[in-house]
């Protein structure tokens, strides 16, 4: 019995160096994301069981294929997310929510916990302004919030919230926040790194 | 699918490659997108404030969408840069080191403890709960590492060596002291074996478990030498010595983080409204609840600035009667937790005197201090929460005042249990006393007083674990049972158990401060430990899983492993004083153990010095002289006040930066209304 635990024990130590030896080899796509190439290959496998006949298996002549906004917002990852919409839309080219397996990488690479703090503000940044204006302005935190709550609070509450995040926040005055606004006051929460983080 | 850089045409009229990549342009399609302009094109030559070295660190941080990053990519590899042949060697190496690093890190994770229990965790409970169960696995994977420590120099010599070598100190001493017998008399009824296993006494006392098996054997070979005696010394120091080093590391980014944000209180309300959903929140349940957890939060701010703003608005009168409230609870407070300290110490005096009595009851005897601890523990917390209502400070005060009194609690239980063992062993430091004056200890009673502090330790830890089952099995299930089975209002207002973050950690660190005192007494303690708190972190994933529901209100994440350590820390430190006291004051047993004929354990070392070279003596002497230690001094205290004034002046600037950015946003303000002005003018 012992004799059989080691070569137990021997094989999935083999199987892991074999892992390992197969993972440092270098490639084009693995320095362009966080990701090792293990994971890109498991991604691969999500993406293609979204849509299975339209996702090829073969990626070595990069096919030009989009997923809609739709198939990709009902993953268990994001399904409940109450901002899945827009951070589907942040992440496509074309601002549709429309993504091809390269921006899919894309999304979850800046989403993993590797992904440096600075990546993240700015992808969190665009995901808020819901009016794509460069500017977070009271109807984006406004909306912002009752996604949040789901309306649970009450107009005069949302309102106040809405003033004291924008005075807290607002450094130039402009009673709106510019990206510069929301990055110091993301360098100043020490959450954020650990909620703005997507498990896959 | 590549898209192809649109401005390379124009690099084949300039020389150099450089430039060719700086006049190249975005492509139109970005430029829709409003992503925010970032200078991605910087050479390896002029990086600015990209912070990593070479192109491929810079690739990952940029923000743009995976085809055009490949683009770069496809760019810059065709890019060969006019280098020295020293600058392209430096290159070389640091991106094999960084791929070396990157390859060590994907093993290490190979080899990370239930990391898919601790992803599922926190998806489902939140940050709060995962930071517990972090912290579990940090200690188990201490103890697991500080006895291998122990195993290596002390536990695997000792069982080598347990029948050769000689001592290195005559036997001498008064025949009474020497007495020491602790194995049982004849006959032994079958039941007490287990009593035994459960109280360390019997079969389990005079074995490897316990201090007192030891020899002090010390093995000289023609150039091999062991001592056994100090070689335990040394390890039991440098076991307190490594602990407090993983400790200090673990915190040491844990700071980082509560340094670089500053103070909590600033920028709540935007904090909530942007960090506050946790993108990893995983089924229907947890999101409702997330929801629900928010709108909470927002609302005790809410709350909390009311009721800042009735503070202000009392008058004299009613302000003095606040205070003079909160007096009186303090004292109250106080009182309660003082009277638990005096119920420790009557029941550890009871149980020492009652420790021949046999059977069941004798067991209930030898456990009554950790049954008085436990209880005290679960009692007074509950009643200083009703106190607290009466305080009526704001909710953040609140959690923190009750946070330190139930660490004060349990903390300085633990000293009162340990200060009443002192006092029987050692007469309360008289040795006129007639029991203590022959061997400088109460032999009658303690033949072996190391082993029996040892044993006291041990039945706390074991405890402990029995208490923590028992809690899952007869009160969390049941409770679960009857809230979802029986509708009744009584069980619905009861509701299902509540995973409450503070007091499981505060149980963590007590069972933690517990094995580091009993180390030098009892060596196998820290495995025993670890296998306690592997079945705990099983016993308490099961209970959370299926008896708990996600508290409403939350703990936050990351300051909260910061003090989860400074907790710890306290512990070390209490088991740090008794190991000194122990070490050096107290009069080790002359019947059992390594240190049987000296007059303090740390006596072996200034004997032992003597057998070393002369350089090495006169090396050890220089450093502990004055002419080394003085200038030592003087150089780290140079080098504080260089930190602390550099860490003064980057504070100054970034309050004049922020000042000016103020300042230019209004300037900018300013400007525009003139323009205005003047085209209205004109």
């Amino acid at each position: 019995m012992v004799v059989a635990t080691c070569i137990l024990a021997m094989s999935v130590v083999r199987q892991r160096l074999h892992d390992f030896m197969r993972m440092i080899q270098p490639d084009e796509k693995w320095d362009c994301t966080f990701f090792t190439r293990k994971e890109i290959l498991r991604l691969h496998g999500r993406y293609h069981e979204l849509a299975p006949h339209l996702v090829p298996m073969d990626y070595t002549n990069d096919p030009d294929c989009k997923l809609p906004l739709a198939l990709i917002v009902n993953m268990p990852e994001l399904k409940e997310n109450p901002f899945r919409n827009r951070i589907v839309e942040s992440f496509s080219e074309d601002g549709m929510g429309n993504l091809s397996f390269n921006e899919f990488v894309d999304m979850f690479s800046v989403l993993s916990e590797m992904a440096p703090r600075e990546l993240k503000a700015i992808y969190a940044f665009k995901i808020y302004d819901f009016n794509v204006d460069n500017y977070l302005c009271k109807e984006d935190l406004e909306k912002t919030l009752n996604k949040l709550t789901k309306e649970e609070l009450t107009p005069e509450e949302v309102e106040l919230v809405c003033e004291k995040t924008i005075e807290e926040a607002d450094l130039d005055g402009d009673n709106k926040l510019s990206y510069a606004d929301f990055e110091n006051m993301i360098s100043r929460a020490p959450d954020f790194l650990s909620t703005f983080h997507i498990r896959i | 699918m590549a898209s192809e850089p649109q401005g390379q045409g124009s690099g084949n009229c300039f020389p150099d490659e450089h430039q060719s990549l700086r006049f190249r342009r975005v492509s139109s399609r970005v430029s829709n997108q409003n992503y925010p302009q970032f200078n991605w094109n910087s050479t390896p030559a002029d990086e600015d404030g990209g912070g990593d070295s070479g192109p491929r660190r810079d690739l990952k941080s940029i923000p743009l969408p995976m085809s055009l990053k490949r683009a770069v990519r496809q760019v810059q590899q065709m890019q060969v840069p006019v280098v020295s042949s020293v600058e392209s060697w430096k290159r070389k190496k640091s991106k094999s080191l960084c791929k070396l690093k990157n390859a060590t890190r994907e093993f290490l994770y190979f080899f990370e403890l239930w990391s898919k229990s601790l992803q599922k965790i926190g998806g489902n409970f939140g940050g709060g709960v995962q930071s517990y169960f972090l912290f579990l696995r940090f200690l188990v994977v201490l103890n697991f590492v500080s006895f291998s420590l122990i195993a290596g120099f002390v536990l695997i010599p000792s069982i080598i060596f347990r029948s050769a070598g000689s001592s290195p100190v005559n036997n001498t001493g008064p025949e009474a002291c020497m007495e020491y017998d602790p194995n049982p008399q004849g006959l032994v009824v079958f039941y007490n074996y287990f009593l035994d296993l459960l109280s360390g006494t019997g079969f389990m006392e005079y074995s490897y478990l316990f201090y007192g098996y030891y020899n002090n054997t010390m093995v000289e070979d023609r150039n091999f030498s062991y001592n056994i005696p100090l070689a335990y010394l040394f390890t039991a120091v440098f076991y307190f010595a490594f602990c407090l080093i993983c400790i200090i590391a673990r915190m040491g980014t844990a700071a980082r983080v509560a340094v670089a944000t500053g103070g909590s209180a600033v920028g709540n309300y935007s904090m909530i409204v942007f960090t506050g959903w946790d993108y990893g929140c995983l089924g229907d349940r947890a999101t409702k609840l997330k929801q629900k957890n928010i709108h909470y939060r927002l609302q005790v701010d809410l709350e909390e600035e009311r009721i800042k703003k009735q503070a202000a608005a009392l008058t004299l009168c009613q302000k003095i009667l606040l205070y003079s409230l909160r007096v009186f609870m303090f004292f109250l407070a106080l009182g309660l937790i003082i009277a638990a300290f005096y119920g420790i110490s009557e029941a550890t005096n009871f149980s020492q005197e009652r420790s021949d009595e046999q059977g069941i009851l004798g067991l209930i005897f030898e456990y009554l201090p950790s049954i008085v601890i436990t209880t005290g523990n679960f009692v007074v917390p509950l009643l200083c929460d009703q106190i607290a209502l009466i305080e009526r400070y704001t909710p953040s005060t609140t959690i923190i005042v009750a946070l330190l009194r139930a660490v004060f609690l349990r903390l300085v239980s633990l000293g009162v249990l340990l200060f009443t063992l002192w006092r029987q062993i050692t007469c309360k430091g008289d040795t006129n006393n007639k029991a203590c004056e022959l061997c400088q200890y109460n032999h009658e009673v303690y033949q072996c007083w190391e082993t029996r502090v040892g044993q006291e330790m041990y039945k706390l830890t074991l405890f402990d674990l029995l208490i923590n089952i028992a809690v899952l099995v007869l009160v969390e299930f049941p409770r679960r049972m009857v809230v979802d089975n029986w509708s009744s209002k009584l069980a619905q207002w009861v509701g299902r158990q509540e995973f409450v973050v503070p007091s499981n950690v505060l149980g963590l660190v007590y069972g933690q401060t517990v094995v580091w005192t009993g180390a030098l007494f009892c060596p196998l303690l820290p495995l025993i430990n670890a296998i306690k708190f592997v079945i705990l972190f099983y016993c308490k994933k099961i209970t959370l899983f299926y008896n708990c529901r996600p508290a409403l209100k939350t703990f936050r994440s990351t300051t909260s492993t910061f003090f989860f350590l400074v907790v710890l820390l306290f512990g070390w430190g209490l088991a740090t004083v008794v190991m000194i006291y122990s070490l050096a004051e107290i009069r080790p047993s002359m019947g059992c153990g390594p240190f049987r004929f000296f007059p303090t354990m740390w006596s072996i070392v200034p004997t032992s010095f003597h057998s070393l070279s002369e350089t090495t003596k006169e090396f050890l002497f220089f450093i502990g002289s004055q002419a080394f230690s003085i200038p030592l001094f003087a150089l780290s205290c140079v080098v504080m006040c260089y930190f602390i004034a550099l860490a003064s002046v980057h504070g100054k600037s970034v309050a004049l930066l922020r000042a000016q950015l103020k300042l230019e946003g209004r300037d900018k303000q300013f400007l525009v209304k003139q323009i205005e002005e003047l085209s209205r003018q004109l």
